[in-house]
């Protein structure tokens, strides 16, 4: 792959199953070594999308490429170069952890450099991995899904809910896994519906709406863009319509009001408020949940 | 190399069931061995034989019931259901799990989006259909061969069960191709299960009520259970038409499972 080429791109890309609209001319571009968070509610098309870049379903219409290759579903050998964790994640009941690994290691046609540290990091020891997969907690088998996805160190990864099942401590293990991939300059696509991640872990965002894109940006940029939370508190009663000049009164109690105000009307707002009776002040940052809410509302 | 990998694969899955199916075969030919009528026997054989309901006599087959011999009942092992009921649950079950089955699990996602063609996948699993179709089509004759060191019958001779061993074989071989276009259109393995019991079924049935019924005896060459009749092998070998249909036909039904599964959705 050219090292000025883009990850991912999808340009029109659509998917229907019958007469459901999965997904509806989708067009996004991943760059090479960025973090790219794919947001949506459940059935919006997340991982309709994902399935339709690994060319494991052909799209209704539209076309994609990801690393430099047009997707197909015959092409084969591009492969080698992803990981993808599904967002079910499936395997086989009469394997063992430590055979399903070798089993895909070898698929993957890559040797399984990351195994070791992944398996510390994300702590599935040398018992559990004896063990058959049956035996497994849906938490232990994200673990391996995990595992299996990046241990043959793939310059692009494909995760599909990749923190479904996984406990807080093993979560903060796979920001940092997230981050090391980013260090050494691979890709990853993330689906999630947990905003938080997404704002934690990704430089930019797409949102989807019904099979559509309804927001691409920067996740900076979408912060910026948020309107802030701002609530007020007050010694004695003010006129509380003079305030909605500088932003949306939400809420308006006797001694409190809380608005919605962009960042061009804060620090106006700002000034007006030093000049009333203010006991108590609170700007709470604009975070991707209330654009989120705000674009699927 | 992918096509190895996933044979090993599928091998390692079905091993348990495909040294059970091979044994069971061994023993049961062993038994049949053990149970054909010495030659002081065949009187009082032969005179059950002809009272017994037409039915029962096609399904023994023609040579056994006009001249009971210790050949003929041993080729009757070679068609009798428990033989060939053996040979199709090999031929379905790794057929239909090997693409119906990982599609409806959910593990095909983890094999699809690594470096593996859909014909790697779809030749795997041919391979595997035939590695254990041979292995147990080979365990029944094998039966047969110690029945016979151990069981001296006149004028019968182990190595005269090959041809049938080897048509027992290319009939579920091209029976386990039809199982893998089934496997390679559906998206769940208990569908494809059913699908392929009741093709290898009423392809059973129709071949019998053909052979019982002559009003609709025209339609027994639809069957591929016609061009399989251990009988007519031992007493004249094999035919080159009945070699042609099957190979034809399994030929097709693999080539149309390669086309079929590298168009669809997983």
């Amino acid at each position: 792959m050219p090292p000025t080429a883009p990850a991912i791109t999808a340009d029109g890309l659509a998917k229907r199953f019958g007469t459901v609209r999965a997904l509806e001319d989708l067009s996004l571009r991943v760059e090479q070594g960025e973090v790219f968070g794919f947001l949506g509610p459940n059935g919006a098309g997340k991982t309709t999308t994902i399935r339709l870049l690994l060319g494991l379903i052909a799209p209704s219409a539209g076309r994609a490429t990801v690393l430099g290759h047009t997707v197909q579903l015959g092409g084969a050998a591009w492969r080698s170069d992803i990981g993808y964790l599904p967002g079910e994640v499936a395997f086989w009941s009469h394997l063992t952890g430590g055979q399903t690994l070798d089993f895909l290691a070898r698929l993957s046609q890559r040797p399984p450099v990351d195994r070791a540290g992944l398996l510390d990091r994300l702590g599935l020891g040398a018992e559990v991995l004896a063990r058959p997969v049956r035996t497994y907690s849906d938490g232990m088998r994200q673990k391996l899904g995990l595992v299996q996805a990046l241990q043959c160190r793939p310059a692009l990864a494909l995760l599909d809910e990749p923190t479904k099942g996984l406990d807080p401590l093993v979560q903060q293990a796979f920001y940092g896994i997230v981050a090391d991939l980013r260090r050494r300059g691979a890709t990853a696509f993330i689906s999630s519906h947990v905003l938080t991640e997404v704002e934690r872990l990704c430089d930019r965002v797409a949102m989807l709406r019904a099979g559509r894109v309804v927001f691409a940006g920067d996740v900076e940029q979408v912060r910026r863009a948020q309107r802030r939370r701002v609530v007020a508190a007050f010694a004695k009663a003010v006129d509380q319509q003079a305030l909605a000049h500088f932003g949306a009164v939400v809420e308006a109690g006797e001694l409190e009001v809380t608005l919605l105000v962009t960042q061009e009307e804060l620090p106006a707002l700002v000034a007006r408020l030093g000049m009333l009776p203010l006991v108590d002040l609170v700007i709470e940052p604009p975070s991707l949940e209330e654009a989120f809410l705000e674009h699927y509302r | 190399m992918n096509v190895l990998v996933l044979l090993r694969h599928l091998l390692r899955r079905h091993g348990h069931a495909l040294l059970l199916l091979a044994a069971a075969n061994a023993l049961f030919a062993w038994a049949i061995t053990r149970v054909v009528p010495a030659a002081s026997q065949t009187a009082f054989v032969q005179e059950l034989l002809d009272m017994a309901p037409a039915p029962v006599r096609v399904l023994l087959g023609e040579e056994v019931v006009a001249n009971v011999s210790a050949r003929g009942f041993l080729g009757f092992g070679y068609v009798h259901p428990f033989a060939l009921l053996l040979l199709s649950v090999w031929a379905v079950r790794v057929a239909t799990g090997a693409l119906a089955g990982e599609v409806g699990k959910g593990t095909m996602d983890l094999i699809g989006a690594r470096p593996v063609s859909r014909s790697a996948q779809v030749a795997a699993a041919a391979v595997a259909v035939f590695a254990g179709l041979t292995a147990i089509a080979a365990a029944l004759w094998a039966g047969t061969a110690v029945g016979l060191q151990f069981r001296v019958l006149e004028g019968v001779s182990a190595p005269d069960f090959v041809p049938v061993a080897a048509m027992s074989l290319l009939l579920f071989a091209a029976l386990g191709a039809i199982a893998l276009l089934v496997s390679a259109t559906r998206r769940e393995g208990g569908t494809a299960v059913s699908w392929c019991a009741g093709i290898l079924a009423g392809s059973y049935v129709l071949d019998y009520l053909a052979r019982v019924w002559s009003a609709i005896g025209f339609l027994r060459p639809l069957s591929l259970f016609r061009y399989y009749e251990p009988q007519r092998i031992l007493r004249e070998g094999v035919s080159t038409g009945d070699v042609a249909v099957l190979a034809v036909v399994g030929a097709v039904a693999l080539a149309a499972a390669f086309a079929v599964f590298a168009r669809r959705d997983l």
